[in-house]
């Protein structure tokens, strides 16, 4: 009896096992065809391009003042954009998870706009709120305060455009943990900050770290909506990704490609540091 | 500390979990809120803890009002159903958390707080596993720790919600002896809530039984059962048969009701009985239920006895005839709110023999 079970059940492996074996290797060889293509080979371009006048020209294409100018405006949007989106990610999230209340569907969808809205548009909307002509523009002239074509303009744009990545992480985590160990929490007499610290916060950790990588590869990358109300000033108001683009419009290939690979370089970082949150939230 | 709760009402939007509920626990009781689903038991619960608030009445802890008092103000531990242990600490910090969290003035040394710790995980015989996680551990072994990390802050006042509700049977058998004996122990007055009748009958000093956000009936677990006051309760608390006369006209709202257990099954004809053909027999350990059908009504229904009493009264078969005395039959109006309307032997055997035969 148990013989002519295996034997059976050997048999089924086997009929299966077959074309699952052909399948099996032509999905992955289209797969890294693909992701060859359109991944990799333009990832080597970008650094052999930028390597192509030898490491010295590549150095001093990133330390030309310009250069470093951009860096450190990049690096001052980020430090400024993940703090607040991290800090009203967690509120918005817990929210919306812990809380049930009215219109809490339409604040769903509020949050979702940076992710459905052009950044370009998102720009816009900025230079028509604060731009000359815009709504707050004869008062902003009035108290000699510059948003548009200025650095508050750019981390205004950047944080609209990442909003979404912190709360969007957060939901599903908060969502299915629920309320009880804070309610537990609470019922052992922690206070409010006690229950956040110890209970909440602990417990969504590796999601709030991943909301927070992929926020800050945006807020360092994004090209459009900062496009739109930075103003392009040299030396000024000019991001990585603008300081990019006004080096490939000079042909100044080199120099382009060089700071070019900042970002591939931020991007291969960042894919190392979600996979390394992904394999802990999984061991957790 | 007795708690008394005068007059209170809660609602979820237009769901009346709980209406005008009036309820007197003494100090040191252990009662059970026994209900089925829906019959506002756990919101109850969570009314006396301050989890949630209610809409009107007063809860008050001897002669303290804590009414409009927070959680923490309350002093109650509270088990929830899921055991809602932190999953990111320790058994050991799981436990020594409340105390953690008091405020520099009133919080333990380091010392007392890890012999405090170390005293309760003997209390719930776990000193084993204070380095483990929640994780790591079984469901009896996690209600356990749940229990102890309530207990670590000194409640005045213990409300489980469905202690046992996610065990299995064993572990919930041995869980229920050892909740009873730790509240020997403590002597703490502890509110418990269940949907599992056996539960509330076996561990409480009181039940109070709930249904559509109202108690029908409060007393101890023998009072529950043997003098229920509606059939509500009844029916409840434990199988029974249910016979709708509605075939006599003048007695068309009434609905009687006998417990399996009650009902004497002979092979020769004797006193008031009825007889009925045997439809099944299931032999389930100890006890044997065997279903018949009544020869006037045709209704089905169940009677149980003992093993011993099964073997004593002789072969029965499927197809058999038996004649069945209905001992305590018990009969509740329909229309007056469910309230009992007569009960006991007398009277009821006499208008049951005009129905029934």
């Amino acid at each position: 009896m148990i013989v002519r079970d295996t034997t059976l059940h050997a048999k089924n492996v086997k009929t299966t096992f077959q074309p699952g074996l052909l399948t099996k290797w032509l999905l992955i060889t289209v797969a890294i065809g693909f992701l060859g293509i359109f991944i990799v080979v333009p990832l080597i371009a970008v650094f052999s391009e930028a390597l192509n006048k030898g490491v010295q020209l590549y150095f001093a294409a990133l330390t030309e003042p310009d250069a470093v100018s951009a860096i450190k405006l990049t690096l001052i949007t980020a430090a400024i954009t993940i703090p607040v989106n991290t800090i009203f990610g967690v509120f918005a999230a817990w929210a919306i998870a812990k809380f049930e209340f009215k219109g809490k569907n339409i604040l769903i969808t509020l949050i979702d706009i940076p992710f459905a809205v052009s950044p370009v548009i998102a720009g816009l909307v900025f230079v028509l709120l604060f731009g000359s002509q815009g709504l707050f523009g004869p008062f902003l002239e009035a108290n000699n305060i510059k948003i548009i074509f200025g650095i508050p303009g750019i981390i205004l744009a950047t944080i609209f455009v990442t909003f979404p990545f912190v709360v969007r992480e957060l939901l599903p985590i908060m969502q299915e943990q629920g309320t009880e160990e804070e309610q537990a929490a609470i019922t052992l007499g922690a206070n409010g900050w006690q229950m956040f610290f110890r209970v909440t916060l602990p417990n969504i950790k590796w999601g709030l770290l991943y909301g927070v990588i992929l926020c800050n590869a945006r807020a360092m990358g994004e090209f459009g909506a900062v496009s739109v109300v930075s103003g392009h000033i040299r030396g000024l108001t000019n991001t990585i990704p603008l300081h990019v683009e006004i080096l490939y419009n000079e042909y100044n290939f080199t120099a382009a490609f060089a700071v070019a690979s900042l970002l591939a370089m931020l991007a291969l970082l960042t894919l190392i540091l979600k996979s390394f949150v992904e394999w802990k939230t999984k061991k957790h | 500390m007795g708690i008394t709760i005068k007059d209170v009402s809660k609602a979820f939007g237009t769901f009346q979990a709980v209406k005008n509920v009036s309820l007197e626990i003494p100090t040191g009781d252990f009662v059970a809120l026994l209900g089925p689903s829906g019959s506002g038991k756990t919101t109850l619960l969570r009314l006396i803890a301050g989890l949630e608030g209610l809409d009107s009445g007063g809860i008050y802890f001897d002669d303290i009002d804590n009414t409009y008092k927070s959680i923490k103000e309350r002093n109650v531990g509270f088990v929830f159903q899921n055991y809602a242990l932190f999953k990111h600490m320790t058994i050991f910090e799981n436990i020594a958390f409340g105390l953690k969290v008091r405020p520099r003035k009133t919080r333990p040394s380091k010392n007392e707080i890890t012999e405090k710790v170390n005293e309760l995980l003997k209390l719930v015989q776990l000193d084993h596993l204070a380095k483990r996680y929640p994780s790591q551990l079984s469901g009896g072994q996690r209600q356990r720790i749940a229990l102890a990390r309530a207990l670590a802050v000194e409640p005045e006042v213990l409300l489980l919600d469905e202690p046992f509700g996610a065990l299995d049977a064993k572990v919930r058998q041995e869980l229920r002896h050892w909740l009873r004996e730790i509240h020997q122990k403590l002597n703490i007055t502890t509110v418990f809530v269940t949907h599992d009748q056996e539960e509330a009958l076996e561990m409480a000093d009181t039940v109070v039984v709930m249904n559509f956000g109202e108690i029908e009936q409060i007393g101890s677990p023998e009072e529950v059962y043997q003098k229920p006051e509606s059939a509500f309760v009844y029916s409840f608390l434990g199988r029974v048969n249910e016979f709708r006369d509605s075939e006599v006209a003048s007695e068309s709202d009434k609905i009687s009701y006998i417990r399996p257990h009650e009902i004497v099954l002979r092979k020769i004809l004797q006193g008031d009985s009825i007889v009925s053909e045997v439809s099944h027999i299931h032999v389930i350990g100890s006890t044997v239920r065997i279903e018949l059908r009544r020869y006037d009504t045709n209704d089905l229904f169940e009677a149980e006895m003992s093993i011993d009493q099964y073997q004593k009264m002789g072969q029965v078969k499927k197809g058999d005839i038996l004649y069945a005395e209905f001992k305590n039959i018990v009969v509740f109006d329909k229309n007056s709110e469910n309230k009992l309307n007569h009960s006991g032997k007398s009277g009821i055997r006499n208008s049951l023999k005009s129905k029934l035969i």
